[in-house]
């Protein structure tokens, strides 16, 4: 055995399940400062990864960032209850998504006893933010990737719960069959064919505007071959 | 090659199977023979592409990076006070020292309930005695109603002697008392020259 061996890559996942046991044993022996800090490393890794699940999920980001921080709160609470067999990533994937579905739920009681918000001729909500000046993209640009979102948004939305949580988890965040498995509860196959039937559903609704775009760079790109 | 491509398909692969392409990466050998199942297996990857593009630029630009260092340091000051105990604000115990001193001597509540349950059984006792002994009788009460006054036996006398002068006086007068004790006045008839 030679002394100037190199240490193994660790990955993400490792060093995820190592911080959680970290802050699991410190929060035992009252090191309460300390675990703090430790979790906040694993708040600074997933925070992106959880907001884009959490918007995703229930379409409003001041939902998703209050959902996103309860998570985390969650998360420090009942770290006691974290058995690293299983990823940190998947097993706070599931705190996130129970969460969001708590708030949708609790959303959809709400909404029966408030009016709707302003909209204009289209039936669009409209945000009184858009009419602030920015030196972001041309007004025109806007308009197009605005109504891009607003109809991949809405097709987003007639999928059903599971088609669009194994959509979302698997094409957006990019896990694997195996993952949203885990996270979801599901089998692998039923995820897949979960992943197929969402796929199939939303190119039927959104196929006209997306193969417009996907057929002027599919010529480029046949153009250039 | 799955025998439902060849028989239903003309060979080539189903959605299922290049949706598996595009998110798992294998890439079965059937693609790599046939043009039309590898562009077809491009343009939906290049539509999946764009979807995923569109979605991840709308939520990163709900959450741009001061919102998120704003909510980690939010998520930190809440982990903070969620560790540390809660805080129970004292009760001023001096004061209450004070207004003992000055209430003096404290009567047990037992005692008050006692002389709220003695002071009630006297006062029925009391009730019931003076009930049975401050009573009349019912024969005093008729003897005093229907015994005749002096003063009315005196003025009867008196209005009757009246009546009777004023009778003697003019025939054919009823005379009225005013007294209700008294019931008056006979009505004579006035003395005729025949006897009638």
């Amino acid at each position: 055995m030679t002394g100037d061996a190199v240490p193994p890559a660790v990955t993400t996942r490792e060093l995820d399940a190592r911080v959680a046991i970290d802050v699991k044993a410190l929060q035992a022996a009252g090191r309460l400062d300390e675990a703090r800090e430790r979790f906040g490393e694993l708040v600074g890794r997933h925070q992106r990864r959880a907001a884009r699940i959490a918007v995703h999920y229930v379409r409003d980001a001041a939902d998703a960032d209050e959902a996103v921080q309860d998570a985390f709160i969650k998360a420090y609470m009942h770290l006691g209850s974290f058995r690293e067999e299983l990823p940190f990533e998947v097993w706070f994937t599931r705190i996130l998504i129970n969460g969001c579905l708590d708030r949708l739920k609790s959303k959809k009681r709400r909404e029966r006893w408030i009016a709707p918000p302003p909209t204009d001729a289209n039936g669009v909500e409209r945000d009184p933010a858009e009419n602030l000046p920015s030196g972001g993209p041309s007004p025109e640009d806007r308009v197009l990737a605005d109504e891009r979102k607003r109809q991949l948004s809405a097709a987003l939305a007639t999928l059903p719960e599971r088609q669009r949580l194994v959509f979302m988890l698997s094409h957006f965040d990019g896990q694997t069959s195996r993952e949203v498995s885990a996270v979801t509860g599901l089998n692998e196959s039923t995820v897949r064919v979960h992943l197929f039937r969402a796929i199939r559903r939303l190119r039927a609704i959104l196929g006209t505007s997306a193969a417009s775009t996907g057929s002027v760079r599919g010529r480029t790109s046949r153009a250039a071959r | 090659m799955r025998l439902a491509d060849a028989l239903f398909r003309g060979g080539h692969l189903s959605e299922q199977a290049l949706v598996e392409v595009c998110m798992t990466g294998d890439r079965p050998a059937h693609v790599d023979r046939c043009d039309i199942c590898a562009d077809r297996a491009v343009e939906l990857g290049r539509w999946l592409d764009d979807v995923r593009a569109t979605e991840i630029a709308s939520a990163d630009a709900a959450f741009p990076p001061e919102r998120l260092a704003a909510q980690h340091s939010q998520i930190l000051r809440r982990l903070e006070q969620l560790d540390q105990p809660s805080r129970v604000i004292a009760f001023p115990r001096h004061y209450r020292l004070d207004e003992r001193q000055h209430t003096g001597r404290r009567i047990a509540p037992a005692w008050v309930g006692v002389g709220v349950a003695a002071g009630l059984v006297v006062g029925v006792i009391g009730g019931q005695i003076s009930a049975r002994f401050g009573r009349v009788s019912p024969a005093a009460i008729d003897a005093a109603v229907t015994a005749p006054s002096p003063t009315a036996a005196e003025s009867a006398k008196d209005i009757a002697a009246i009546s009777k002068h004023d009778a003697e006086e003019s025939d054919g007068v009823r005379v009225f008392a005013l007294d209700p004790g008294v019931v008056l006045a006979s009505y004579r008839e006035p003395q005729t020259a025949g006897g009638r």
